[in-house]
């Protein structure tokens, strides 16, 4: 018996009309994912695979097929009911960490909940924070961080929510070694800890191994859907 | 698997109770104020001005309201050209109520302590006038004095310019008075009169000492009334109506002085409400600027927000939030700013205004300030903001995202909103929907001039720019292309500026070319007059003794009419129906006569005839212009009452005439053999070119001649320039408040390109450009768009001043091209400065550090 799909995609396609020409980014993709299971989505440049974690959060809206988030069909969602899901069910780590610059570190990871109209959230942010490490980095700003700094930041904010599903979009592509090290352990750690599911988009082989399963994208194509050894 | 779909149910929330947009609003504001220093700035220029100008207003109505009887200094004046007396007498006597009486007349003054010579207004006084206000003096006993005998007292500046002090004589006429003091303040005096004609004045019975009181001198004599009441004045002005139709006198009471002063002031205001209204759309033009680029500043922070969770109108309303703060903020600031800028006004003013002004604080103008402050911000915020609703979650994904564009009901609102505004904000101003509708037009026919000049300017730039150019040259000319320029909006909006101070130096210039002519060759610039004949060959003699040229020795008869077309002009006065204006009907005219044109004058309709022979009917000619006012035409009859004596003429012809070429001019001339005989004064001109000739000449004439009057243009000349530098002051002052709105909107502007400039610059580094060339690209571009902006508003500001020359002022159009090509230069170097200042962090800082801060 297979479990609840987390998130759903059936013929997914998504056209951009530039100039007097449209141009395929996406093309029929079509995929499932359970709860609490890793998922990466590689390719090269150009593949498509940002295009379909862009339509999987529900960030952007598909040209055809369906797409169902949580079990929300988001294809006839209005753009605030999308944010909607994505504040209630979604997490997201990104390569640039996506931080709010006028804000704290701490004010960062509360962000989600107060839009929620949650109050007293601070004693859960500080814990996450000391999670990641940053317990005395809480008072300062992203600018006075340091890039791996940010993005456990990030992390933080993005588990906060206790997120149904995650989508990490290169996690450590701005990272050295150490950090992007760092970075891996804490976001596997933490989705198992969380029973999240977790899609990922990255170049990285290494990091896309250590999911339990792989989409390889090329063209605007899925090419191979594989199961790893995890 | 997709059939199970949950219908959302979202708790929404107002911008009131949503604790989470307040929040955010406060903490993304409190490192943020300084990005929002361009909207504030807009809003207290736009508001100080409005506020500033409006105070003054209020002021000034209120300061007329309460100073009204001392502008006048009596309940009711009476003024004639002639000495009241017989039944008019009778009935100003019977009244039993306080009299003071005045002569006034031109005359000129010989100070003995210099020996200089000036044409003044000198005013006899009799009786204890003023009866409301005071007439100030230095020593305070100097009026006394002058009432008890040969005393003259002077007015402060012609004190101060011919260095005469208490003790020093003057001649006036035949008569040597000691000056006793000097007047500080006089009811209804000061103000512009004085500049053009400084007084001095004597007791009334020490004006036929003077000898000035002869045939053909005109003298005003005026009877102040001092009454009991309100009610005894208006029952007195029902007695001096009668006699003002039946002798030609001319009355003023409190109120219509209050009246004509708040006419005069209106104009004025609507002068000052249109600088304030540009400097208000500036202002507002400045917040949806600065407002946009605000919002575009937080396009990626929306949209992590928004990718977290946030709503499009939760997004929207923390940013709302800030800036209608900052916006009440703004308000009160430019608020109290105007009714601070509103107190160095009296300072500017002080010279122009006939009365002390005390410049009180407005509260309602305060008001107007405080709630226009926050509905501009409100208004002109919303369409910029209304944006960031619309920004796509996708953007921190794919930073290049671009949303399509919404149109929501909010933004279209918005635009209505923005249109109405300026009309109603204009229409309130001017308390009038149709004026408001007008200035709105007005300005949008100028913008909309502005960006057809700009745009035409552009493509010709771009069609026959040389392309052999250097590098540099070409490179900053093509920046001005670049996707997404503001390069016909910036001109729009610095073209405005250089518009607005351009205009102003063409009127200013066109008024000074009129009486500039005094300094062309072979044009008279001394004018004698009030000749009597046994004097007319004497002061010939003396001008040739000088060796002076005679230009023109005309005769002047003095005439009242008394029939236009076979209607009495007493009918015509009475009739209610016809439309010939009663002061062409009853005032005194100065003919003269002669058998040609002067070159100041075309015939343009009829024919002139020379000479009457015989019993001929008398034919004359009118000038243009008069011959509307009194509505008659070739062929129809007047009829002219010369010293008791009637005289029927037909009009022959239609002169038109340049008055400021050549004077003494005339609205009619007869033909010769008519008026030879009537009682008549001379006017002579010549041309003086030395001064100290001049100042000899003038002590001669007034010593042999104390009745004749010389009138030197070359003074006027330089009164009007006087008077020009000064009033240009305070026009700059005002229009300073749109300059600098101008300004804020350039540095927002600037601001706005800022990131593509960095970009831009970042590249062309790292291809191997050096400083000094980044820098020449900047500022050459900086360089081209002030100058567009310059050529644009100058180009404009020629057609605006011919109009204005042309049809509201009536002058000759006139400009200085230098002073043209120095405003320009002077809106170039601005311009440049403001680039200059607003890019060198950004050429200073190695590349790699900008591209660590892009990525």
């Amino acid at each position: 018996m297979t479990s609840k799909p987390v998130l759903e995609a059936e013929s997914l396609t998504k056209t951009y009309r530039s100039a007097d020409r449209s141009l395929t980014v996406l093309d029929s993709v079509s995929f499932r994912v359970e709860q609490g299971n890793s998922l990466a989505i590689i390719g090269p440049s150009g593949s498509g695979k940002t295009t379909l974690l862009g339509l999987c959060a529900g960030l952007d809206v598909p040209t055809s097929g369906t797409l169902s988030l949580m079990g929300f069909k988001l294809n006839n969602m209005s753009e605030d009911d999308r944010a909607y899901v994505r504040n209630q069910y979604v997490g997201f780590v990104f390569q640039n960490f996506q931080l709010l610059p006028t804000l704290t570190a701490l004010e960062n990871v509360m962000v989600p909940l107060e839009l929620r109209g949650e109050k007293n959230v601070a004693p859960k942010a500080k814990e996450l924070l000391e999670r990641v490490g940053l317990k005395e980095r809480m008072q300062h700003f992203p600018t006075q961080l340091s890039g791996g700094e940010q993005q456990r930041v990030a992390m933080a904010r993005a588990f906060i929510t206790a997120p149904k599903i995650l989508f990490a979009d290169e996690p450590t592509g701005n990272l050295d070694d150490e950090n992007a090290s760092h970075i891996t352990d804490l976001l596997f750690g933490m989705n198992r800890e969380e029973q999240t599911t977790l899609v990922l988009v990255t170049h990285n082989l290494e990091l896309a191994q250590k999911t339990q399963r792989i989409l390889r994208m090329k063209g605007g194509k899925l090419m191979e859907d594989s199961n790893t050894s995890i | 698997m997709l059939e199970y779909i949950i219908k959302i149910k979202r708790n929404t929330t107002n911008i009131f109770t949503d604790a989470f947009a307040w929040r955010m609003a406060w903490r993304d504001a409190r490192h943020n104020f300084s990005r929002l220093f361009l909207f504030i700035a807009s809003l207290i220029t736009g508001i100080a001005a409005v506020v500033s100008l409006d105070s003054l207003n209020n002021s000034l109505q209120q300061d007329i309201e309460r100073n009204a009887k001392e502008l006048l200094g009596a309940d009711l004046v009476l003024n004639s050209n002639k000495k009241f007396e017989g039944e008019a007498l009778q009935v100003i006597d019977s009244t039993r109520y306080t009299l003071a009486g005045e002569a006034e007349l031109s005359s000129m003054v010989l100070f003995k302590n210099s020996g200089q010579t000036r044409l003044i207004r000198l005013v006899a006084l009799q009786g204890d006038f003023p009866f409301y206000g005071e007439l100030k003096t230095l020593p305070t006993t100097a009026y006394a004095q002058m009432k008890s005998g040969a005393y003259a007292i002077m007015d402060e500046a012609l004190a101060s310019q011919y260095e005469v002090s208490s003790g020093d004589s003057i001649k006036i006429g035949n008569s040597t008075f000691p000056v006793a003091g000097i007047v500080t303040q006089i009811p209804g005096g000061g103000g512009l009169a004085a500049t053009f004609a400084p007084s001095v004045y004597i007791a009334l019975n020490q004006l036929d000492s003077t000898g000035l009181v002869q045939f053909g001198s005109r003298i005003t004599y005026s009877v102040y009334v001092k009454t009991k009441d309100d009610a005894a004045t208006e029952a007195l002005v029902k007695e001096v109506e009668t006699l003002s139709k039946k002798f030609g006198y001319s009355y003023e009471t409190v109120q219509r002085r209050k009246e004509g002063l708040g006419e005069g002031f209106q104009s004025v205001y609507r002068f000052f409400s249109l600088l304030a209204f540009v400097a208000l759309i500036l202002g507002c033009i400045g917040v949806a600027s600065s407002v946009h680029i605000y919002a575009r500043e937080k396009r990626d922070e929306v949209a992590v927000l928004r990718c977290i969770g946030s709503s499009g109108w939760q997004a929207f309303n923390i940013y709302f939030i800030q800036i209608f703060i900052l916006g009440l903020i703004g308000s009160a600031v430019g608020s109290f700013a105007g009714l601070g800028i509103q107190q160095l006004i009296p300072v500017l003013f002080s010279d122009y205004l006939p009365m002390e002004v005390s410049f009180t604080i407005s509260w309602s103008s305060l008001l107007l300030g405080f709630v226009l402050g926050a509905l501009v911000s409100v208004l002109f915020s919303i369409l910029p903001l209304v944006s960031i609703r619309f920004v796509p979650p996708l953007t921190v994904l794919r930073a290049d995202f671009q949303a399509t564009k919404v149109w929501s009901k909010t933004r279209l609102a918005a635009i209505v909103l923005i249109i109405l505004f300026p009309i109603s904000f204009a229409a309130f101003q001017t308390k009038s929907l149709l004026t408001g509708a007008l200035f709105f037009a007005g300005l949008a026919v100028a913008l909309g001039a502005l960006a057809g000049v700009a745009w035409l300017l552009l493509k010709a730039v771009r069609t026959f720019f040389p392309a052999g150019a250097p590098f540099v040259w070409r490179h900053a000319l093509a920046n001005l292309f670049r996707p997404n320029n503001q390069t016909q909006m910036l001109m729009v909006s610095i073209g405005l500026g250089a518009f607005i101070i351009s205009t102003l130096n063409i009127v200013e210039e066109s008024m000074l070319s009129q009486v500039e002519f005094a300094g062309n060759e072979n044009q008279s610039n001394t004018i004698m007059f009030d000749i009597q004949p046994p004097q007319k060959e004497g002061v010939l003699n003396l001008m040739r003794d000088n060796a002076l040229p005679i230009h023109q020795v005309v005769p002047i008869v003095t005439c009242r009419l008394s029939e236009v077309k076979g209607k009495s002009t007493d009918f015509l006065q009475s009739d209610t129906t016809d439309s010939i204006s009663d002061w062409a009907l009853a005032r005194e005219y100065r003919i003269t006569y002669r058998d040609s044109l002067t070159k100041a004058e075309e015939l343009i309709k009829g024919e002139l005839h020379k000479k009457v022979s015989g019993k001929d009917s008398v034919w004359v000619t009118i000038s243009e212009g008069m011959h509307e006012n009194l509505k008659v035409d070739v062929g129809d009859s007047l009829v002219f009452d010369i010293q008791g004596v009637p005289l029927k003429v037909r009009i022959a012809g239609i002169r038109k005439v340049e008055w400021q070429n050549d004077p003494p001019n005339f609205i009619f001339v007869f033909p010769t053999n008519v008026l030879e005989n009537a009682p008549q004064i001379f006017v002579t001109t010549t041309r003086i070119t030395d001064q100290s000739l001049a100042n000899k000449f003038q002590q001669e004439l007034v010593t042999l001649f104390p009745n004749v009057s010389l009138i030197d243009l070359r003074l006027i000349l330089s009164t009007v320039q006087e008077l020009f530098d000064k009033l240009g002051l305070v026009v700059r002052f005002l229009a300073l408040f749109s300059i600098i709105t101008g300004l804020v909107v350039l540095a927002g502007a600037i601001m706005n390109s800022k990131f593509v400039r960095i970009k831009e610059n970042v590249l062309l580094r790292t291809v191997g450009a050096r400083t000094r060339q980044i820098v020449q690209i900047t500022l050459i571009e900086y360089a081209y768009l002030g100058f567009f902006s310059a050529l644009t508003g100058v180009l404009l500001s020629l057609g605006g001043g011919w109009l204005l020359t042309t049809f509201f002022f009536e002058i000759s159009f006139s400009f200085s091209g230098l002073e043209l090509f120095i405003i320009s230069l002077g809106v170039v170097s601005l311009t440049m400065l403001l680039g200059w200042f607003n890019l060198r962090g950004i050429v200073n800082t190695p590349p790699l550090q900008i591209l660590r801060k892009e990525t």
